[in-house]
């Protein structure tokens, strides 16, 4: 009798799991991507195009949501076919590859700097695909063979300028404290982020020379509740604008800066479309284009212009990054504040300003 | 008697067939569960379990794969099965891990130069090494004041990650952009397994395969035959009784423990000299912890622990292939994991409950 209960509990077990993971799957589903158009007409070629994700899957709202962004654009406009492998796991790293070249995919996009050593180890072995590495920097990098890279300095740069008058300007929210300090929240000591925090320091210093930064990382891109105590740890110390270039852990700083009244300042995408709830606190983003540059790779494959052998680099004058809009910010910010990002990004397109990349170039 | 011998041995064979039956029964019960959830969500199950076989088992290449990828599986399986055997949850395997990774990215730098052989035998014995100096002091806090290894092992596989964390940024950190280690010279890395079968071209497996295998049926032999292997049988069966039999209770612990530590170490030697040829933050996709499923779904058995590792192993692989053909995400091997480990742990708890009420039963009766 025990016996035969114990069975029953266990399969009704098994069924509400079942009926978890269902709705689970059934959810996640839209997330997935469609391996053909949606009907719309587009212009033909035989390019086909793919990416390997790296273990953060699709979904992440980061640099893998942003490539499948621009392989998408490449359907539509180009009429590409287009494919995503996820990847479980590092093993996963090279099979992947090797399925995609196997299938007859021209173009293959490696998303993360994980993926550095194995495309390049790829990259030879198939010399008709044409190999493109996200945030890779690739020493000697093949002839079917390119990293992309972003002037993610550029871009932090308009944000420090924001950040940096805004501090000042009590007018803008009462958020705004009398103490000249902003804050940084990275991620991973690593270039890409290194280059946010410079950026970001010294376009706050180009209008605000006074002002004091209060930089802090957490050692991982995934640890919220890390990412909610440096933040709080920033504005305790009077920092009223917070920057986080931390992928997952910033979402913790947003929640900080919502608890402790302060604005902040997103990453990558537009947080305020991203990151629902956010609006409140969002005051812009420092915006990475790796949609931009996973689409103008496939575009110069198709037009037969692509360029191997080299580490491109996307920034303001690649439309490769940029700043997002002010959303529910836009009437508070003040003209002045616009035009000197204005003048910033002129400054930095026409080459009068050179951002440094590194904190030993500040 | 001729009669007598093969009923002997019938009963032998449905012995084992019953043992055989738990984990075979978890496997097939998972696969339906899953193909159901694969129909609800809209994809074909028999395709995607045909891509997945094709994707394991395929071809040499991608039997190599599923080899390479059953490799760490083995090695912390066996760690957490000897683990098991002696009454311990060594729940820290990762930490050893990492540490064993640790110790070769290190040392196969400092032995360049060296004969390949002596470097491969070096790196491994001190992987393994460092691996039960990781287990070593939850093991002896467990054998002296009592501290549970689920908590101490698990708390040194934090200590081992952020350490290895720091150093891949920081002392350890090569030139150029990526925290990562330098790539280990030719001379410290695991000869690969289609250098002599030619068979699995080009796939990636290396020698870890075979140390993992001959790993596996020495410590069958060990838990078997000798007398530290039955010393701590018999702790885990029962420590009171063991103790009151003239076996030392907590020596035998430090030893169990140590040697489960040393396993998993291993692990971490195989993947950074076998697969990555150096260190790096994530270079283990948390392998400690499906060594836990993997000997739950050997029943800590090591012979088992080469099947179940092979499974797991096969599942990895075959997920590409799956989702490249029959279109159904790579996540679906995870769910498919999961539920494996689900309903052999469900068996486990519902077979312990079983003992338990009957050997309370016995008391009573007795009483």
């Amino acid at each position: 009798m025990d016996a035969k209960f114990r069975k029953v509990l266990a399969l009704l077990l098994v069924f509400a799991l079942v009926a978890v993971f269902a709705v689970g799957c059934g959810g996640g589903e839209e997330e997935e991507p469609a391996d053909n158009g949606d009907g719309v007409e587009a212009p033909t070629t035989d390019v086909k195009a793919a990416m390997v994700t790296d273990v953060g899957g699709l979904g992440d709202k980061s640099f893998n949501d942003m490539s499948w962004e621009g392989l998408l654009r490449a359907e539509q406009e180009l009429g590409v076919e287009i494919r995503a492998l996820e990847s479980n796991e590092i093993a996963d790293y090279e099979p992947n590859i090797d399925q995609l070249a196997n299938a007859g995919y021209s173009a293959i996009f490696t998303v993360g700097f994980l993926m550095t050593d194995t495309t390049t180890a790829k990259a030879p072995e198939y010399p008709d695909v044409v190999f493109g590495g996200i945030d890779q920097f690739f020493e000697e990098p093949a002839e079917n063979q390119a990293g992309l890279l972003f002037k993610e300095n550029e871009a932090a740069y308009l944000a420090g300028v924001v950040a940096g008058l805004a501090t000042l300007d009590s007018g803008l929210d009462d958020r705004i404290n009398d103490q000249n300090v902003i804050g940084f929240v990275g991620g991973m000591d690593i270039p890409p982020v290194e280059k946010f925090e410079v950026g970001f320091i010294a376009g706050a210093r180009s209008v605000n020379p006074d002002v004091e930064v209060i930089s802090l990382y957490a050692g991982s891109f995934d640890d919220q509740a890390k990412g909610k105590e440096l933040a709080l740890s920033a504005i305790d110390q009077g920092a009223d604008v917070v920057f986080a270039a931390a992928g997952l852990t910033g979402l913790g700083s947003i929640t900080a800066c919502q608890e402790r009244g302060a604005l902040f300042i997103g990453v990558d995408a537009d947080q305020y479309e991203t990151v629902p709830g956010s609006g409140d606190v969002m005051l812009t983003s420092a915006i990475k284009r790796v949609d931009t540059a996973v689409f103008e790779t496939v575009k110069a494959v198709v037009e037969g212009t692509f360029v191997g052998s080299e580490n491109r680099e996307f920034g303001l004058a690649e439309d490769g990054v940029g700043l997002a809009p002010y959303h529910d910010f836009d009437s508070a910010v003040s003209q002045d504040i616009k035009d000197a990002v204005e003048e910033a990004r002129q400054a930095v397109l026409d080459g009068t300003v050179t951002v440094p990349a590194l904190r030993s170039e500040l | 008697m001729p009669e007598l011998k093969t009923e002997h041995s019938t009963s032998r064979l449905a012995a084992v067939l019953r043992e055989l039956a738990v984990p075979l029964v978890s496997v097939a019960i998972a696969a339906i569960i899953g193909s159901i959830i694969m129909l609800i969500a809209g994809f074909d199950p028999l395709a995607a379990y045909a891509a997945m076989f094709k994707g394991a088992f395929g071809g040499g290449r991608q039997i190599g794969e599923t080899m390479l990828r059953s490799t760490p599986l083995m090695f912390t399986g066996l760690a957490v099965a000897y683990g098991f055997r002696a009454g311990l949850f060594n729940i820290g395997a990762e930490g050893q891990l990492f540490m064993g990774g640790l110790s070769a990215a290190w040392l196969g730098i400092v032995l360049a130069g060296m004969p390949r052989p002596l470097n491969i035998i070096l790196m491994l014995v001190a992987g393994a090494a460092i691996g039960a100096a990781w287990a070593f002091i939850p093991a002896l806090l467990k054998a002296k004041v009592g501290a549970h290894e689920v908590i101490t092992t698990m708390m040194f596989t934090y200590i081992g990650r952020y350490i290895v964390s720091w150093l891949v940024t920081g002392p350890l950190k090569a030139e150029g952009q990526i925290p990562q280690t330098n790539r280990l010279p030719v001379e410290s890395t695991l000869p690969k397994m289609h250098e002599m079968l030619p068979f699995l071209t080009p796939s990636r497996v290396h020698l870890g395969f075979v140390v993992a295998i001959i790993l596996a049926f020495f410590i069958w032999w060990v838990l078997k035959y000798t007398s530290l292997g039955y010393e701590s049988r018999a702790v885990g069966y029962n420590p009171w009784a063991s103790e009151t039999g003239g076996i030392s209770v907590s020596a035998t612990t430090i030893k169990a423990l140590c040697i489960s530590g040393a396993l998993a170490g291993l692990a971490g030697v195989t993947e950074v000299m076998g697969v990555h040829m150096r260190l790096f933050d994530q270079f283990s996709a948390g392998f400690g912890f499906t060594g836990i499923a993997v000997a739950l779904l050997a029943k800590n058995n090591p012979i088992g622990v080469i099947a179940a590792a092979i499974l797991f192993g096969g599942l990895s692989a075959g997920g590409g292939t799956m989702q490249l053909e029959a279109d159904v995400p790579q996540k679906v091997i995870l769910i498919i994991q999961a539920l494996i480990i689900f309903l052999v742990a469900a068996e486990q708890i519902a077979r312990w409950v079983i003992g338990w009420t009957d050997r309370r039963g016995a008391t009573e009766h007795a009483g």
